[in-house]
């Protein structure tokens, strides 16, 4: 048991990589787990941590490793070279331990660095994936306003003016937002300026409420989560109902918790289906508004985070979402 | 009767108020009202109206019964812990987006362990400081009513917290702007009548108790004899412990930016020193109309049981009434805002968080502070929190000013002082419970600890520091915490 202890304790000292906070904690470690006088890791221009005083002939034990590409062993320094994804990137250097440990050991050691730059590859994955969604969101809202302009431009000039001045505002919004977060407020205006574009088309059959908390305005959150949220309720709730229809919109705190409730009285869909939309399985049209929602709030906050609907076939549709109020790295730029 | 009848009345208003009158509807053309952020005085209200505790009503008049003038020291810590927390504290916690204490501790030194330590802090606070508010409407209560002390307490808990459950659970800025409202009106009417009702030459009589106070206006602490150690050790802990109260910092969230944080946090000072004016009044005219509830050990009745002692027959139950609900609304608004603070940590820093354990959270921190506060009906209300600004001075305060300021702060630096700090400033309070009375300055460095934690957390959290390396990300973290918002750029 003390040796399982001992190896777990030098993955976690390495969960960093070589040149993380824990390298020093785990030549500690592994010092206890080979019973060896001195141990050493390097990297391949020499000692990054050690444990134990580096004396001589530890260059000399360490340029035969790398010459060699295996273990060897020099006057009293025994050495086995680390090699990650198939890359030599530095090496396991002992003293007074048992040699046939250091083989294993030195594996081990591979094996955490390798999975240290596993987890930051994650890391850079998750971000190129927020940004690529991100990326998506823009045009499909832009392509939709400037559908709406455009078809009014003949039959009421001076409303498309307006319209297009909303739509520059949006535009403003959009590029002048720097970070890939904005505050509740800065969302909740890109929502007004899309249902003023919306409106052009309802006229009077669509009612709206917005009912909002003020001690959540500044809370930041992943850009443009809200209005595809809106649009959602619009375009598949409201457009293929007949008659007047109305969207709310409700955010409050909720303890540590923001929570962020749009709701309509539309057409609703069935349960399965939504599960459907969210999973990315449902019709491509919808896929790309909730679907791309649910896949960023994850991504930044986990999987608990993620979108909830309550829906039924004729009785409306609410979607919510509920994030921390704080989380690190998430603040509007 | 009437008393009952005000306090039932008030709390049916601000459960009315939490469910309907909050999040007023706006449609479309107000779309653009509803997106702006609210204002400073309303805010400042709102934080004055939670701040202002059943302590300040009830345990500030019953010190200045109790000890005299020099009580009047912690009103001024009361007040003036905003100033500091307006200096040093308000804006780059805004600018930081962190909503807790624990949250700011994530962001400054990015360790789970610190965070969760500070989340175990926010407990012990919190619990020191909703003991008091207990106490107070177990107090209340049974004067009002003639129900046992424990009665009160338990109702007191059952009340918050289904009041909670019900829809308080949105952080309702309105509401608590709504109870410091009624606790003006309900403290300060009864006064001003009060004051007229003792005349001329009751006033005088009021003034001339102290007279020799008035030209040393020191807090002699228990007799102890060291009142400038006393004074400096409350000044300490009310100034520096508002810094450090965790669910103060929350509400600066509200503001827009930094500047408005910081024009908030002006308001505050102004609102809570009109206030505070109150409870000394109740004092005062207690030391010449009330002079038996001192031999009694009961000073911290004596704002409920003052009017009825000045003004006989109707109209003294009435003001009683008025003074008996402004105590209550004082009790729940700051209780609500605790507890709401407490079951956050507690679910959201201590376990996975979600809805149904946040309530269970509310009840679990309840029931906790419910059953600590049986034992303490003869502990003075004021003492009890000055424990919980005592801890908040020795542990966050540090925290947060050395993280703001001090770019040096390291992991094992900010986790040793708040354990310093935590464990001196609770040992302290404990001992001076458990233990008899002391010679003189011990009394004082027990009762009263902030003089000597408040440095030694400092100390520690400084020197370990010093002897450690910062993280990486301190330069970067320090600096959104000082620079406005459109000028900090990506990252």
């Amino acid at each position: 048991m003390r040796v399982l202890e001992g190896v777990r304790g030098v993955d976690a000292a390495l969960r960093d990589g070589l040149y993380g906070r824990g390298t020093g904690r785990a030549v500690r470690r592994l010092r206890a787990l080979l019973g060896a006088e001195v141990v050493v890791l390097t990297d391949l221009d020499g000692p990054v941590a050690s444990a134990g005083p580096v004396g001589e002939g530890v260059r000399e034990v360490l340029a035969l490793a790398y010459e060699q590409g295996g273990p060897v062993q020099r006057g009293p320094w025994a050495a086995v070279p680390l090699l990650v994804a198939g890359e030599l990137c530095g090496a396991l250097v002992m003293r007074g331990g048992p040699e046939e440990a250091l083989v294993p050991v030195g594996a081990l050691v591979a094996r955490s660095l390798d999975h240290a730059a596993l987890g930051r590859a994650r890391g850079r994955i998750a971000q190129a994936d927020l940004r690529t969604l991100r990326a998506q969101i823009s045009p499909h809202f832009l392509h939709n306003a400037l559908a709406v302009i455009g078809a009014r431009i003949r039959t009421e000039p001076e409303r498309a003016r307006e319209l297009l001045h909303d739509f520059a505002d949006y535009l403003r919004y959009s590029f002048a937002s720097r970070g890939d977060y904005a505050t509740v407020a800065d969302e909740l205006q890109a929502v007004q300026t899309y249902l003023e574009l919306q409106r052009a088309r309802f006229d009077d059959r669509m009612e709206l409420m917005v009912r909002m908390a003020p001690d959540i305005l500044a809370v930041a959150i992943p850009f443009l989560v809200i209005q595809p949220l809106v649009e959602n309720a619009v375009r598949h709730g409201l457009e293929p109902k007949t008659g007047k229809g109305s969207i709310s919109v409700s955010g409050f705190g909720e303890g540590p918790l923001c929570v962020i409730e749009v709701e309509d009285d539309g057409m609703g869909m069935d349960p399965e289906f939504a599960q459907g939309v969210l999973a990315g399985t449902g019709p491509p049209t919808r896929s790309v508004g909730l679907a791309n929602v649910d896949r960023r709030l994850r991504a930044v906050y986990g999987a608990e985070y993620g979108l909830v609907i309550e829906t039924a076939p004729g009785s409306g549709t609410k979607v919510v979402i509920r994030v921390p109020r704080f989380r690190r790295g998430v603040v509007a730029g | 009767m009437t008393s009952l009848l005000a306090i039932g009345l008030l709390l049916g208003s601000s459960v009315i108020i939490g469910v309907y009158g909050v999040r007023a509807a706006r449609s479309t053309p107000d779309f653009l009202v509803a997106s702006q952020q609210i204002s400073p005085g309303w805010n400042a209200m709102a934080i004055a109206g939670e701040y202002v505790s059943a302590a300040s009503v009830l345990g500030l008049a019953g010190l200045m019964l109790k000890n005299g003038v020099g009580s009047l020291w912690w009103a001024v810590g009361f007040t003036a812990g905003y100033v500091a927390v307006a200096a040093l504290v308000a804006g780059p916690m805004r600018r930081s987006g962190a909503y807790t204490v624990p949250d700011f501790a994530d962001y400054r030194l990015g360790s789970r362990a610190v965070r969760k330590l500070c989340a175990v802090i926010v407990l012990v606070i919190m619990w020191l400081y909703l003991i008091p508010q207990f106490k107070g409407a177990g107090v209340v209560l049974h004067l009002v009513s003639g129900t046992p002390y424990w009665v009160g307490v338990v109702l007191a808990g059952a009340v918050v917290s289904s009041s909670i459950a019900v829809g308080g659970m949105r952080a309702a800025t309105y509401v608590q702007a709504f109870h410091y409202v009624v606790k003006l009106i309900f403290i300060a009417v009864p006064a001003l009548v009060l004051l007229v009702r003792a005349g001329g030459e009751g006033r005088e009589l009021v003034l001339r108790v102290d007279a020799g106070a008035w030209s040393r206006p020191l807090l002699d602490l228990h007799g102890s004899g060291q009142p400038l150690l006393a004074t400096w050790s409350v000044l300490l802990a009310t100034t520096l412990g508002a810094v450090g109260l965790p669910h103060v910092i929350m509400r600066f969230h509200t503001s827009a930016t930094a500047r408005i944080a910081r024009r908030v946090a002006v308001w505050v000072i102004v609102l809570l020193g009109l206030f505070y004016l109150f409870p000394a009044v109740y004092g005062l005219l207690g030391r010449v109309f009330a002079p038996g509830l001192i031999t009694e050990g009961h000073t911290d009745q004596v704002t409920v049981v003052l009017p009825g002692a000045m003004v006989p027959g109707v109209w003294g139950a009435v003001l009683t009434a008025l003074v008996a609900a402004g105590a209550f609304a004082a009790f729940l608004s700051t209780s609500s805002g605790l507890l709401l603070a407490l079951a956050g940590g507690l679910s959201h820093d201590l376990s996975r968080s979600s809805v149904p354990r946040l309530r269970l959270a509310v009840a679990a921190g309840a029931l906790v502070a419910v059953g600590l506060s049986l034992p303490a009906e003869r502990v003075d209300i004021n003492v009890l929190v000055g424990w919980a600004f005592a801890v908040a001075a020795s542990t966050f305060c540090p925290l947060l000013v050395l993280g703001i300021w001090w770019r040096g702060l390291t992991v094992p630096g900010a986790a040793a002082g708040l354990i310093a700090g935590v464990c001196a400033a609770t040992g302290a309070a404990l001992a001076s419970v458990v233990t008899g009375p002391h010679p003189g300055w011990l009394t004082v460095l027990l009762a009263q600890p902030a003089a000597w934690t408040v440095p030694l957390a400092f100390a520690v959290m400084a020197g370990v520091s010093l002897l450690t390396r910062p993280p990486e990300w301190a330069e970067r973290a320090l600096l959104r915490l000082h620079i406005p918002q459109r000028a900090a750029g990506d990252g």
